[in-house]
């Protein structure tokens, strides 16, 4: 057994984004060739330098690749679709970066694109019931866990929504972002109510949107004369599923133990990341992470997060780019589009947006299932 | 005859009424709602996995008030979580004329009327309320719950 760090090193050498937008008439095909562009123009690579194709997709359609990348030339190279709900982007980058670490390839490309046109639940599928059938949906599931952190910590409903509030005023600062307007707290806390003390605003919006990020060995990186100053190193890659766990929640549980062992293969502690994208679906999560992943003490979040420590030039800038809350939540993007941000943010290219000396960073996502996806990224 | 609204998950025949959960014979955890093919706790195989009726009886967990909701019951609801004295933390909803629910309260479930078959006969799953009328037979209960 080797983790991705022992393996031959894999480097981030371009980044594209299609802007996250409500759903239009605009075809995924379309929406996936713009990142894919942009990734190519970033790196200085031709389309045809392209070894591998990893798409990161859940509802959009089946075998959705070649019809996408055929626009850029059809070249015959390998192209899969990983769908893992909504890590699906995630888990394409890290199947891009396990092909370039492997040596079968020296350079892979992972997109993430979606549109909303087929969503579906694999509880249906698998024909199980539940008393609160149908009731429970997303929004439901983060407000019960809304109300036992508040029951758990004291935490205020205000100190919750507050997690948006710092969201929008990062997203209001990236181009990309769906929801681009700064928002206060009386705005966030403002109707409609969705479920629990959850409003409208602290629920992430789906749309639609893509993301591309290109992957490259050394060997490809010095072959093909790229600029490795811009390059960022992909110091680990952990991907792990549900346990049965007694008690402690399942979505902080697998976090904890996905980023423990993430920062433990990167040989780096929670103290040394700079900038942290993570699954801020609704607003509660985003406390909920912040403490499993060890940035700081249970319960500490929301006082922290008050405080400043998370806001970029704080501590540690958390959902610099607006998070899923305000950049939004494309679900096959969306994983991708972390790995874009915290890429540009290491380089130093994040403009408004930017971290100060940013140069460890997490992207995590989860997904229904449930699984964790979470990738360590480093300038040297 | 009371139709259950959930075949499978409770009883209908009990009052008050007993959910319909599994145990695993190798590692003993206890399920609900049943688990059925494999135990996810140890992996141990469909025919070690025994029904087993739980009291539907325990105490909130985490709460949330539901407003927005497409079909039925139409919104505002009550969704609980509800770690049963049984073992299982379960997801159910709480009865309508509940008053300011708290998490650590107790809870049990009484039956609610949600319609009625083609055959005439009502359509029951169980709803939990902090404060079950103790001495109150299955009909009036249901009543109750029904009418709220
Ligand atoms: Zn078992």
């Amino acid at each position: 057994m080797s983790t991705l760090g022992q393996l031959r090193r894999v480097r981030v050498v371009g980044v594209g984004l299609h802007p996250y937008q409500r759903p239009s008439d605009t075809p995924y095909t379309r929406l996936g060739v713009h990142a894919i562009r942009a990734a190519l123009a970033d790196a200085g690579l031709e389309w045809k330098q392209i070894q591998a194709a990893y798409t990161g997709t859940a509802t959009t359609s089946m075998g959705m690749s070649r019809l996408m990348y055929r626009h850029l030339g059809a070249t015959g190279i390998p192209m899969t679709q990983v769908e893992n709900a909504s890590a699906s982007g995630s888990s394409a980058f890290r199947q891009a970066c396990i092909e370039v670490a492997a040596g079968l390839v020296d350079v892979a490309i992972a997109v993430g694109v979606d549109k909303p046109l087929n969503v579906t639940m694999p509880q249906r599928a698998a024909g199980l019931r539940d008393l609160a059938d149908g009731r429970v949906v997303p929004f439901t599931h983060f407000a019960l866990l809304a109300s036992r952190y508040m029951h758990d910590h004291g935490t205020t409903p205000e100190q919750i929504a507050a997690v948006a509030v710092k969201n929008s005023r990062n997203g209001a600062l990236n181009p990309n972002a769906q929801r681009r307007k700064p928002r206060t707290l009386r705005e966030v806390l403002a109707p409609p109510h969705i479920s629990g003390a959850l409003t409208r605003l602290q629920c992430c919006p789906v749309g639609e949107g893509a993301a591309a990020v290109i992957v490259a060995s050394d060997e490809a990186i010095n072959r093909l004369g790229l600029d490795s100053d811009r390059s960022v190193t992909v110091l680990s890659s952990v991907a792990r599923s549900e346990a049965v766990y007694d008690g402690e929640n399942f979505d902080a549980a697998l976090t904890r133990e996905t980023t423990a062992q993430a920062l433990d293969e990167a040989s780096v502690t929670a103290a040394d990341l700079d900038v942290v994208e993570l699954h801020d679906a609704f607003t509660v999560e985003e406390l909920l992470y912040i403490e499993a992943m060890g940035l700081c003490k249970p319960g500490q979040a929301a006082p922290l997060l008050q405080a400043g420590e998370f806001d970029i030039g704080g501590r540690v800038a958390v959902s610099a780019s607006g998070g899923l809350l305000a950049m939004g939540h494309p679900i096959g993007p969306t994983g991708v589009g972390q790995i874009v941000e915290i890429t540009t943010q290491l380089r130093g290219e994040a403009k408004e947006r930017q971290h100060p000396r940013a140069r460890t960073a997490l992207a995590h996502m989860v997904g229904v299932g449930a699984v964790c996806v979470v990738h360590i990224l480093r300038k040297e | 005859m009371r139709i259950a609204a959930h075949p499978g998950l409770y009883d209908v025949e009990a009052d008050p009424p007993t959910l319909s959960g599994t145990t695993c014979m190798r590692c003993g955890r206890v399920y609900f709602p049943p688990m059925a093919i494999g135990c996810e706790a140890c992996g141990a195989s469909e025919a070690q996995l025994r029904p087993t009726p739980l009291a539907a009886r325990g105490t909130i967990h985490a709460l949330a008030q539901v407003h927005l909701h497409h079909g039925r019951p139409p919104a505002p609801f009550t969704i609980a979580e509800i770690q049963l004295d049984a073992g299982p933390l379960i997801r159910a909803t709480l009865a309508r004329d509940e008053e300011d629910p708290q998490i650590t309260d107790s809870v049990s479930a009484i039956w609610i009327v949600t319609g009625t078959g083609d055959d005439g006969n009502e359509i029951v799953e169980p709803a939990f309320t902090t404060a079950p009328p103790a001495t109150e037979t299955a009909d009036e209960a249901a009543r109750n719950g029904g009418n709220s």
